[in-house]
């Protein structure tokens, strides 16, 4: 019986730690100033 | 004390062991997505290529034209699809502008692109357009998805609006870097003028009243890194041509562009280092964590079990009885 808990913990855990992660994602970011070129650019 | 220890192992390896698949399945095509702010450009260059003079109407070789092609990312315009979209959604704008070797304009093409930020599928908003003509684009364009696969894609062409199969040629070694090579040839194919034409008494509607027609073949080539989809290297050999109608007098065709188009050495490089640092992320969530859990799991499990073993091995007292003191008569 505490090997069935000691498992289902490991695993609530692990199921807790990914939803999370993805459910928070990255953030979006802002639209770059950066105008679209029409000169050619020396460097990347 | 064994056997706490074994069980806390044995909830670790529980842990690992669901990480890895949870990993690989779930938070991958969660994770790993092209972020909506993305800038990026690239400088290609035709050396030696034949060029119209819309002056004279003749073609003639002009020692270079370049290309500079850049993707913006609307953070705005993706946040506002979303909403509808149900899904994470890209929208690049993006501008292709031709200029010779003096630097005067050739042409320019604005692009909206949108899709769908992890599988690359492309999605139908309002805004979706090709030099401002509205377009419902099928396959993709200028990525592949992320784990590319050995096989044909279906690719848009934005000069003829059309969507052709690119095929899967084999695999190579780019600088370091084992790539897909994909190449897909679009046939002699009517295209629209672009709206903004090099010379400004000469319009799409102008040239359009005189019958002459606009006409376009390509052959595309894609050297592509199948871990994050993005091409390392791209080259397109390039012909354009203006047939019939009364502006090319007796004349049945005249070139409008023939060239070799390669992207230029330092881009390639910024390219690939870009490339090999943004694969690392995708391998994390695709191979080393999930494998890296894996056998941490099985470790753990493993020495979970030895322990709970010794705990048990015969002969050794029994951990309650030996430990559990027996109860004192409470004395009133």
């Amino acid at each position: 019986m505490r090997a069935l808990i000691a498992a289902a913990t490991g695993l609530a855990v692990a199921l807790a730690l990914v939803l999370t992660i993805t459910a928070v994602g990255a953030p979006s970011g802002e639209t770059s100033p950066k105008p679209l070129l029409t000169t050619v650019p020396k460097h990347p | 004390m064994r056997r706490k220890a074994s069980l806390v192992l044995l909830a670790f390896a529980v842990f690992c062991a669901a990480m890895s698949p949870l990993m690989r399945w779930y938070a991958f095509p969660r994770l790993a997505k092209i972020p909506p702010s993305q800038y990026q450009e690239a400088v290609l260059e035709a050396k030696n290529p034949t060029l119209i003079d819309y002056g004279t109407m003749k073609a003639k070789k002009v020692p270079m034209v370049t290309i500079v092609q850049t993707l913006k990312g609307n953070v705005e315009a993706s946040e506002k699809i979303e909403k509808s979209a149900d899904r994470d959604v890209v929208v690049w704008d993006a501008l292709s502008y031709v200029q010779d070797a003096e630097g005067k304009m050739v042409s320019k093409i604005p692009e909206r692109y949108i899709f769908d930020a992890h599988s690359q599928e492309p999605v139908h908003a309002t805004g979706e357009m090709v030099d401002g003509d509205p377009v419902k684009r099928e396959g993709i364009e200028f990525k592949w998805p992320f784990l590319t696969e050995k096989r044909d894609y279906e690719y848009f062409d934005a000069q003829a609006r059309i969507t052709r199969p690119i095929h899967y040629k084999g695999t190579q070694d780019f600088r370091g870097v084992k790539v897909y090579y994909f190449e897909q040839t679009i046939p002699w194919t009517k295209v629209p003028f672009p709206r903004t034409m090099p010379v400004k008494d000469i319009t799409p509607e102008s040239l359009a009243k005189t019958g002459t027609t606009r006409w376009y073949t390509t052959i595309r080539k894609f050297w592509v890194d199948p871990t994050t989809g993005a091409p390392v290297y791209g080259e397109e050999i390039q012909r354009n041509e203006l047939r019939g109608g009364t502006l090319l007098g007796d004349r049945d065709k005249v070139t409008v562009f023939a060239g070799h188009v390669k992207m230029r050495e330092d881009y390639i490089q910024s390219t690939v280092d870009l490339v090999k640092s943004q694969r690392v992320l995708v391998l994390l969530l695709t191979s080393y964590l999930p494998w890296g859990f894996l056998v941490l799991g099985a470790l753990l499990l493993a020495l979970s079990l030895w322990l709970e073993a010794r705990s048990r091995r015969p002969g050794d007292p029994a951990p309650s009885a030996a430990k559990d003191p027996e109860p004192e008569p409470v004395k009133a």
